[in-house]
């Protein structure tokens, strides 16, 4: 479709303007809006990732593309048949736990997550580990991402883990951490499913927990 | 022309314009962006330390002009604390020109470096709140008071107090808060030290009620100790933090402002970080009234600042704040690689390097990205300081550390993303005597002869 390739390059230049401009030309045209947004936005957003991980973009330029696709999704998502979800990869509540107030890389693993089309309920910083799971049983969300950047605030990973166990609900949701003195033997020693270095590792442990979760692998 | 004081800065985080976090978040990269343009600050990866007055100066205008724009973030309150030209300049004027630290023998003065300064740099030597058993907590910061470069010391992190895990906002905090000052000082008379300062007494409460419960004469801290205040990002104070400037005002105690801006995260790149960098200066002065300030810059995938492009925003941001102030500014070098290998000695040279040219004190030094449990030792702060003072007194220029730094990068710059993780403090001392190994000084004097050879003159 030769839509598509406009819509890619448009997405990666973070034009909003044009990806609007674009994805109302998608629906003018009658274009299916899914194959637009699967081939087209969110096709130049894994490209936006990607340079992002290279450092080729910085997160300035990666948050004007995602809210540049965000703004063509606005266009697009009312047009949507009936059961189409507009390609959601699965559903995630984010937050830096229990008394940690840094927010950096939860913010970005969130643009990121968003950008891989994932719906991202962020619940901020200084999160109580209780109000994760209140907010992963009221939207019935497929993982639970916990960052910590501090020691102190780390040792709060356990207890959200211990806390689903203990409300019965460990087998219903993933849990993933990450944060700057989380170790991947300390994600195991928790009891989380995944761990995330960066960002991008972080997008591919949440694609791999929501397929074990549906039952994909 | 009036003075601005804390409860005036208090007083306009009430007051101040609203404006949403995340409005804010962008703000600061649009603004920092659009000033690296308008004053043509362009990092060159040839000039990793530029001999380049005009870009230094044009950095530290940029920087104003940013800090009047934006001004200070309140997370509390979502309010803007701004300045005026005039008061900015007042604090500036008025800023510290010394802090002194310890006591008697052990009394050390801070005072401003200028450019190229044969003054060696101020050693604030610590493993940066290292992960470490609780057994061997003071072993690890005794390490570090007993270097006799070792202008004062400061904290790792004790894994259990009393075998209990330390949790944020808990009881345990508080105990384990009380126990880091009191443990500190043991370290500091087990150095052979006891009067020695320490720079920042607690470094394991997040909490403020904790930190304040153990700042007390009877659990070890002396009337010259002091505590760190930090921006929680950037361009962003929280009354957490200030509750802090509040006690240290009524107490006396040493401060010093901790700014972490990360390349790649908020501001953007390279030039636009190191605006944002130099701004926070401004904001401690303002808002902590600290005496003088510590950055620990950052790049956001590697975790450390021994990259090319973070070598070159320490050394521009140390020239900035040299030439056109006299606040005494240091930064923290983090490395990628971890203790008793070659790469951490190379890479602790070239911060040091870039820092020691450039105006800076220095703050020795987190290893392993600071991230990994049990990997810091005293050796580290060892070689940061000998490599300072041999700087200092060497009298190099500018333009010879550029020269000498791109050879030391040549040795570990590919290797950042896989740096060695190196060995465990327990590896590299004995723990009975607390001396370094063998294997760990012959690792240093290999590198001491290839950076002999690069133009450091490390012979006696």
């Amino acid at each position: 479709m030769e839509l598509f390739k406009p819509i890619v390059e448009a997405t990666v230049a973070g034009d909003e303007e044009r990806c609007v401009a674009l994805a109302q030309e998608v629906l003018d045209k009658g274009v299916d809006p899914l194959q637009a947004i699967e081939q087209g936005y969110t096709k130049g957003m894994a490209i936006v990732g990607d340079k992002f991980s290279r450092m080729e973009y910085y997160l300035p330029e990666l948050i004007r593309c995602a809210d540049a696709m965000k703004a063509a999704m606005d266009v697009l998502k009312p047009h949507l048949g009936k059961g189409q979800d507009g390609g959601v990869q699965g559903t995630v509540v984010i937050g830096t736990i229990q008394g940690d107030l840094h927010d950096l890389g939860k913010n970005i693993v969130k643009t990121m997550l968003q950008a891989a089309a994932f719906t991202v309920h962020d619940l901020g910083c200084d999160v109580q580990v209780r109000s994760f799971i209140d907010k992963a049983e009221e939207q019935d969300v497929d993982v639970i991402a916990a960052s910590a950047i501090l020691t102190t605030t780390m040792a709060y990973m356990p207890d959200l883990v211990n806390l689903l166990s203990d409300m019965n609900l460990r087998d219903r949701f993933k849990v993933m951490v990450g944060g700057a003195p989380v170790t991947p033997e300390y994600a195991d020693e928790a009891g989380a499913d995944g761990y995330g270095e960066n960002a991008a590792e972080a997008v591919e442990t949440a694609k791999r927990l929501v397929q074990s979760r549906r039952g994909g692998a | 022309m009036s003075m601005i004081g804390f409860w005036d800065v208090y007083k306009r985080s009430e007051t101040g314009p609203f404006i949403k976090e995340q409005d804010f978040d962008r703000q600061v990269g649009t603004v920092a962006g659009q000033l690296a343009q308008k004053h043509e600050i362009r990092f060159d990866p040839e000039q990793v330390i530029p001999a380049d007055d005009g870009l230094a100066d044009r950095m530290y205008k940029a920087a104003l002009e940013l800090f009047l724009e934006l001004g200070i973030y309140c997370r509390d309150t979502s309010r803007l604390i701004k300045f005026s030209r005039e008061e900015v300049q007042w604090a500036l004027k008025h800023a510290p020109t010394s802090v002194t630290y310890g006591q008697g023998p052990d009394t050390r003065i801070m005072r401003q470096r200028k450019i190229e300064d044969s003054l060696p740099p101020f050693c604030l030597n610590t493993p940066v709140g290292c992960t470490v058993a609780e057994e061997r907590f003071v072993a690890m910061v005794q390490s570090y008071a007993q270097e006799p470069l070792s202008d004062t010391f400061s904290s790792a992190f004790s894994q259990t107090v009393g075998g209990r895990p330390i949790k944020s906002g808990t009881p345990q905090e508080v105990e384990a808060a009380i126990w880091n000052v009191v443990k500190l000082r043991e370290a500091a008379r087990a150095a052979g030290r006891p009067l020695i300062g320490i720079h920042n007494l607690i470094s394991n409460a997040e909490k403020t009620d904790a930190t304040l419960a153990a700042i007390q004469e009877e659990f070890g801290a002396h009337p010259n100790d002091g505590l760190g205040v930090a921006a929680i990002a950037e361009m962003k104070a929280d009354y957490e933090r200030m509750k802090k400037v509040v006690f240290l005002d009524h107490k006396g105690y040493n401060r010093y402002g901790l700014y972490g801006p990360i390349m790649g995260g908020y501001a953007g790149g390279p030039e636009a970080t190191a605006i944002v960098h130099v701004a926070h200066h401004f904001l401690g002065l303002l808002a902590f009234g600290a005496q003088w300030h510590d950055g620990f810059p950052l790049h956001l995938m590697q975790g450390c600042n021994s990259t090319r492009d973070l070598l070159w925003l320490i050394s521009v941001t140390g020239q900035a704040l040299a030439r056109n102030t006299h606040l005494l500014i240091g930064v923290s070098p983090f490395t990628a690689a971890g203790p008793c290998t070659e790469m951490v000695i190379h890479e602790i040279a070239a911060i040091v390097l870039a820092a020691t040219v450039s105006g800076l004190h220095l703050n020795l030094v987190a290893v392993a990205r600071n991230k990994l449990p049990e990997r810091s030792s005293g050796m580290e702060a060892r070689i940061g300081s000998e490599t300072a003072h041999l700087i200092a007194k060497q009298g190099i220029t500018r333009k010879k550390a550029n020269e000498i730094v791109k050879k030391i990068l040549g040795e570990y710059e590919s290797k950042i993303p896989e740096a060695p993780k190196g060995k465990r403090f327990d590896e590299c001392y004995d723990l009975k005597t607390v001396r370094p190994t063998q294997e760990y000084l012959d690792v240093y004097d290999r590198c001491k002869e290839k950076l002999t050879g690069f133009g450091l003159e490390y012979k006696e």
